[in-house]
């Protein structure tokens, strides 16, 4: 796929930018606070609905405009998407898709799909399981839009027990309507989350191969916190009421749920050590890479698609072989948005053909030396 | 707010806000168009909100909006009483009532099982129910409620409940995600009727 054009208004630090994608690689050059994230966030925002780091969209929308409009063209097959998103001071936001005003979330979804890559992302290594799990599920958003709404439900069952488990008194009936909930909601999370992995490790452990020069291995092992070892429905609910019985007493005593998806864990290992432990910062950075290269692949090979790479600052802390490894991988096969501060670190062979844009406060215009087109 | 309002407009347009759908400009216009009107016109206003407010209570049967103790729609001889509707809130009487299909009665739940904001079945009117099914002739009970989380557990609840002593259906929504049943137009509600499906 790829992204033809794009068009903000009111967006950060925005007032109104128009610009045309004429080369598979952009790159986003400009000093420190310019807004060469917010473009990207721009891009993550039309595809996910959902901002890596934006809570609310008061955050979002220029200081002192009452709302922002982002508006994407999209060449994909069979035909070209229009996508477009208005975000309001309310937070009300509205969607249309080929100018035709969209209600459900689910049917702006899935239509333009990204990986995106950021110094950040050190944390799936570093981080809690939370980073991890929120990593899962993105992807699952892309494969799968409705991967949103199941996401959603068994949140809500989740905190609606968490409130019965503070009640005072709880009627056991009401709780046994709960946990059934839980474990139905949560049952369709596992189930996909498990398969994704099923399919992700491999992908991963051979990037991770091509791009370590030692003879690492990485394993990549989905550890729910309901345990199973298929993706068959009947065996994860048997297993979700078994576990639920067995800790009933402990969840009443902390009042709180500790049985179900919101505690799974993805347990990176290099060599059988835990990344964490076992990494130096070099080795980590491989490691999130490897990661991010097989979500790529991954979502090419389902989606029938090659997803937008979105690099936030990242090419400029990876050695020049990983530069050239995955300069190689993207060649012109994916469109790829990368930001930078300086184009010392790239190979000028490469930047010929690449469209260079600059930002400063909220403005693109072409760089000065290689020039290919800005409206 | 109190810089550019007089003191007794600011309380108005605060008063009105409150309600539902009213935002801070809706709010202002009613509040001037009400100053405009004849003195009679604005009292005849506050009578209104007063007496409906006074007046207008519950149905001690099936707990719908009414100013008799037994509403109209439980008295009417024509209805068929040995079929009862039961719907979340008052708002679906009124939007099932519209489609003219269904003959039989109502219960209102008064809300849907919802733990995060205190409502169990003992905040229902699900007692009154189960006694209604249970020491009446009632062949069927439908269980006309949006098909959230939480409705879903309330229809299962209400499922355990009433299979003893009655034929239980639920309404076969075809709503869109997340949708109401007050926002689900009139022919969409009488086919869901017509579709109604057993309860497993
Ligand atoms: N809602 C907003 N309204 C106006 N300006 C905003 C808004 N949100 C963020 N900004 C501005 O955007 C700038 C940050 O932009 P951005 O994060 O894209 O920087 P960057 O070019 O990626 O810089 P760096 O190289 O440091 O990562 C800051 O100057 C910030 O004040
Ligand atoms: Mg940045
Ligand atoms: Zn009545």
């Amino acid at each position: 796929m790829f992204l033809k054009h794009l068009h903000l208004q009111g967006f950060r630090n925005y007032p109104d930018q128009a610009l045309d994608f004429m080369a598979p690689t952009t790159i986003l050059l400009g000093d420190n606070a310019q807004g060469k994230s917010n473009l990207l966030e721009a891009v993550l925002l039309l595809a996910h609905l959902q901002s890596p780091r934006a809570g609310r969209d008061q955050e979002l929308i220029q200081q002192g405009a009452e709302w922002a409009v982002l508006r994407a063209t999209l060449d994909r097959q069979p035909e070209p998407i229009d996508l477009g998103l208005t975000l309001r001071q309310n937070g009300r936001r509205s969607m249309s898709r080929n100018h035709q005003p969209v209600r459900r979330q689910i049917d702006f979804l899935g239509h333009l799909n990204t990986v995106f890559f950021s110094c950040l992302d050190l944390d799936l290594v570093r981080g809690g399981p939370a980073g991890r799990r929120d990593w899962l599920d993105g992807i699952l958003r892309q494969l799968e839009p409705i991967y949103h709404n199941l996401l959603q439900d068994y949140q809500q069952a989740l905190r609606q027990r968490n409130a019965l488990l503070r009640a005072e008194v709880v009627d056991p009936e009401v709780l046994q309507l709960w946990n059934g909930q839980l474990v139905q909601t949560g049952t369709r999370l596992m189930r996909r989350r498990w398969r994704l992995l099923h399919r992700l490790a491999p992908l991963a452990a051979l990037w991770h191969s091509r791009l370590s020069q030692t003879q690492e291995t990485l394993e990549i092992t989905y550890a729910p916190s309901v345990p199973t070892s298929s993706d068959e429905p009947e065996a994860i609910v048997a297993a979700f009421w078994a576990k639920l019985e067995a800790r009933a007493e402990v969840e009443r005593h902390q009042a709180t749920t500790l049985v179900g998806p919101h505690r799974d864990e993805v347990v990176l290992a290099l060599n059988q050590t835990p990344a964490r432990q076992y990494g130096s910062q070099g080795q980590q950075r491989t490691l999130v890479l490897a990661l991010k290269l097989a979500e790529l692949h991954l979502l090419e090979a389902v989606l029938g698609e090659t997803p937008i790479l979105l690099l936030d600052d990242v090419l400029a802390e990876l050695d020049l072989k990983r530069q050239h490894q995955l300069l190689a991988v993207i060649q012109d096969r994916f469109q790829t948005l990368i930001t930078t501060t300086h184009l010392g670190l790239f190979d000028p062979q490469w930047l010929c053909s690449t469209q260079i844009l600059e930002v400063s406060q909220g403005r693109l215009r072409p760089s000065v030396t290689p020039v290919l087109g800005l409206e | 707010m109190s810089t550019v309002y007089t003191r007794p407009l600011a309380r108005l347009i605060d008063r009105l806000q409150r309600l539902p759908g009213v935002g801070a400009k809706t709010a202002q216009r009613l509040a001037l168009h009400l100053l405009k009107q004849p003195d009679e016109e604005v009292a005849a206003l506050a009578q209104a909100l007063l007496e409906a407010k006074q007046q207008v209570g519950h149905c001690t049967q099936c707990f719908h909006l009414s100013a008799e103790p037994v509403c109209e729609i439980c008295l009417d001889p024509q209805r068929d009483s040995a079929v009862i509707c039961v719907v979340t809130d008052s708002r679906d009487v009124i939007a099932l009532e519209k489609t003219r299909e269904y003959r039989g009665l109502y219960h209102v739940l008064g809300g849907v099982i919802s733990p995060m904001e205190g409502i169990g079945p003992d905040q229902l009117t699900v007692q009154p129910l189960v006694r209604r099914v249970s020491q009446t002739m009632v062949k069927e009970v439908i269980l006309a409620i949006s098909p959230t989380l939480e409705g879903e557990t309330t229809i299962l609840y209400l499922g355990r409940l009433l299979q003893p002593f009655t034929h239980v259906t639920r309404i076969a929504f075809g709503l869109p995600v997340g949708g109401d049943l007050e926002y689900a137009d009139e022919l969409t509600l009488a086919k869901a009727l017509e579709g109604r499906r057993p309860l497993d």
